[in-house]
């Protein structure tokens, strides 16, 4: 599966949307199909400061327990509360209603750091 | 994680290899975790049927006169007293009343029996009949060579029927037969360890291929999927069923793991017996109870459990079960006064504290 041309992508299988100075963050479908049936996500508080690339969270699937790590830093200003009763819409549609959190940024240049489309593919086809 | 080169491979590999099967390594074999994903495979065993590969678990075979008396000094439940074509869960235990393995034995013949042996025991196993090895006792290693397939579901007798020779639906739960699958010999099981009706096929390695794809290719349209270990193991723990190395281990014995169902104290002598019945008699061992967690973070194995501010044991295996209207299911190593059902205890998840209510197992029971 391409990549959505209109993100970038962190090695830890994260996405991020940028629009304006606010960065909606999910994990990638490579992710959510090596994890399986995703049955919990724990995501930090709205308010809280995250550092790019810190480890703010967990990802469940049926079998395993994985660090989620945030691509890019800031305040958390939303969480996706539907996740609470539909964890699997992170396995259904990772791009869209899987979405995990957004952050207003601290540091806009964190972009830099973070991977092209075309990047990121290769580092997901291995 | 060993690599893959050291890795042993059953005679299914190529079937799982062409389904495009996850495969992981579990106990010393290349083996299937999924195939279309673990809930997908629960749902289709828990309301049709699903085929797995467990051709990583031992097959001894046990011969002569003196089988059933020298078994029955190295194991906690009867051997002797098996009907022919009978099977029977067993425990061997160690001399601290610890668990070597939890197995099954099958009594094909007068003096012949099969014993199925978990696959990471099964050296340990192997190494333990041959270091009591009585006369009158022969024994043969069939570890890798032959394949068991198992169908396990409310549709196995439907689906399976058409492809053996043996009458299924007059087999009863725990007995076994001599027959054909596909017109090859295979030993025909009302076996399993899902908690759902279904059979387990004992067969020769060189025939397990299309014994497999033959089943698939007749049977998928009528709902037979095939299914990994993933989903074999919440299956398991929603039925009850205790998993080595979680339930039991050489520490966790049958009177802590919730075996003594199975443990005949009638036995005058075997092997842990002394450690067993004090165990019983004094009643203050910690035990193996079932959690429902209150809330959607899922319990895993090792996290500290407690009642109110006491650390009183740890979790051995963790699910969320469908079958248990989605929650969140454990079981639980705990001290005697936290063992009671009702009783609410707390599993620390990354340093909260979350609610779990004990509750009897089996979690979950199919319906008769």
């Amino acid at each position: 599966m391409a990549q959505p041309a209109d993100l970038l992508y962190s090695k830890e299988h994260e996405w991020v949307k940028v629009e304006g100075d606010t960065a909606t963050v999910g994990i990638t479908d490579y992710a959510q199909n090596s994890l399986g049936d995703i049955v919990y996500v724990e995501l930090p508080k709205v308010g809280k400061q995250i550092d790019q690339f810190g480890n703010i969270g967990v990802v469940e699937s049926v079998k395993a327990v994985s660090d989620l790590f945030t691509p890019i830093g800031g305040e958390v200003v939303e969480v996706n509360n539907g996740l609470d009763a539909d964890p699997a819409a992170v396995n259904r549609d990772p791009y869209g209603a899987g979405w995990l959190f957004k952050v207003k940024l601290k540091d806009a240049s964190e972009k830099s750091n973070l991977l092209s489309p075309d990047d990121y593919e290769k580092i997901a086809q291995d | 994680m060993t690599a893959s080169t050291d890795l042993r491979r059953t005679a299914l590999y190529g079937e799982h290899v062409k389904a495009g099967a996850r495969l992981v390594p579990f106990a010393g074999f290349e083996m299937p975790v999924q195939y279309a994903g673990i809930l997908k495979e629960h749902d289709a065993v828990r309301h049709r049927a699903g085929l797995f590969d467990l051709s990583h678990m031992g097959q001894f075979m046990l011969e002569g006169p003196n089988v059933a008396q020298w078994a029955d000094t190295l194991t906690i439940n009867a051997v002797g007293t098996m009907k022919p074509m009978q099977a029977r869960y067993n425990i061997f235990c160690n001399p601290q009343g610890g668990a070597h393995d939890d197995t099954i034995f099958y009594r094909l013949e007068n003096d012949r029996w099969m014993l199925v042996v978990n696959g990471a025991n099964a050296d340990k196993m192997w190494d333990h009949l041959n270091a009591n090895l009585a006369e009158g006792v022969r024994l043969e290693n069939l570890h890798g060579r032959n394949a068991l397939i198992a169908i396990q579901g409310p549709k196995s007798v439907e689906l399976l029927q058409p492809h053996v020779d043996i009458d299924l639906a007059s087999m009863k739960y725990y007995f076994c037969a001599q027959g054909n699958a596909y017109g090859r010999p295979a030993i025909i099981a009302r076996t399993g360890y899902t908690g759902e009706d279904g059979f387990e096929l004992f067969v020769s390695g060189d025939h397990a291929p299309e014994i497999w794809s033959n089943l698939l290719r007749d049977e998928s349209a009528n709902g037979l999927e095939p299914c990994g270990l993933g989903a074999r193991d919440v299956l398991r723990l929603e039925a009850g069923m205790p998993l080595y190395g979680h339930e039991l281990t050489e520490e966790i014995g049958p009177v802590q793991g919730g075996q003594q169902w199975a443990l005949k104290m009638s036995k005058p002598e075997f092997i842990g017996r002394n450690v067993l019945a004090e165990q019983l008699e004094r009643d203050d061992y910690p035990r193996i109870v079932g959690l429902v967690m209150a809330g959607r973070a899922p319990a895993r194995e090792g996290y500290k459990v407690f009642l109110g501010d006491r650390e009183v044991g740890e979790v051995r295996s963790g699910s969320m079960a469908p079958s248990v209207e989605n929650k969140n299911i454990a079981t639980a190593l705990v001290a005697k006064d936290a063992a009671t059902v009702g009783t609410t205890l707390a599993v620390e998840i990354r340093g909260t504290k979350h609610d779990a209510t004990v509750v009897n197992l089996p979690f979950y029971k199919r319906a008769k």
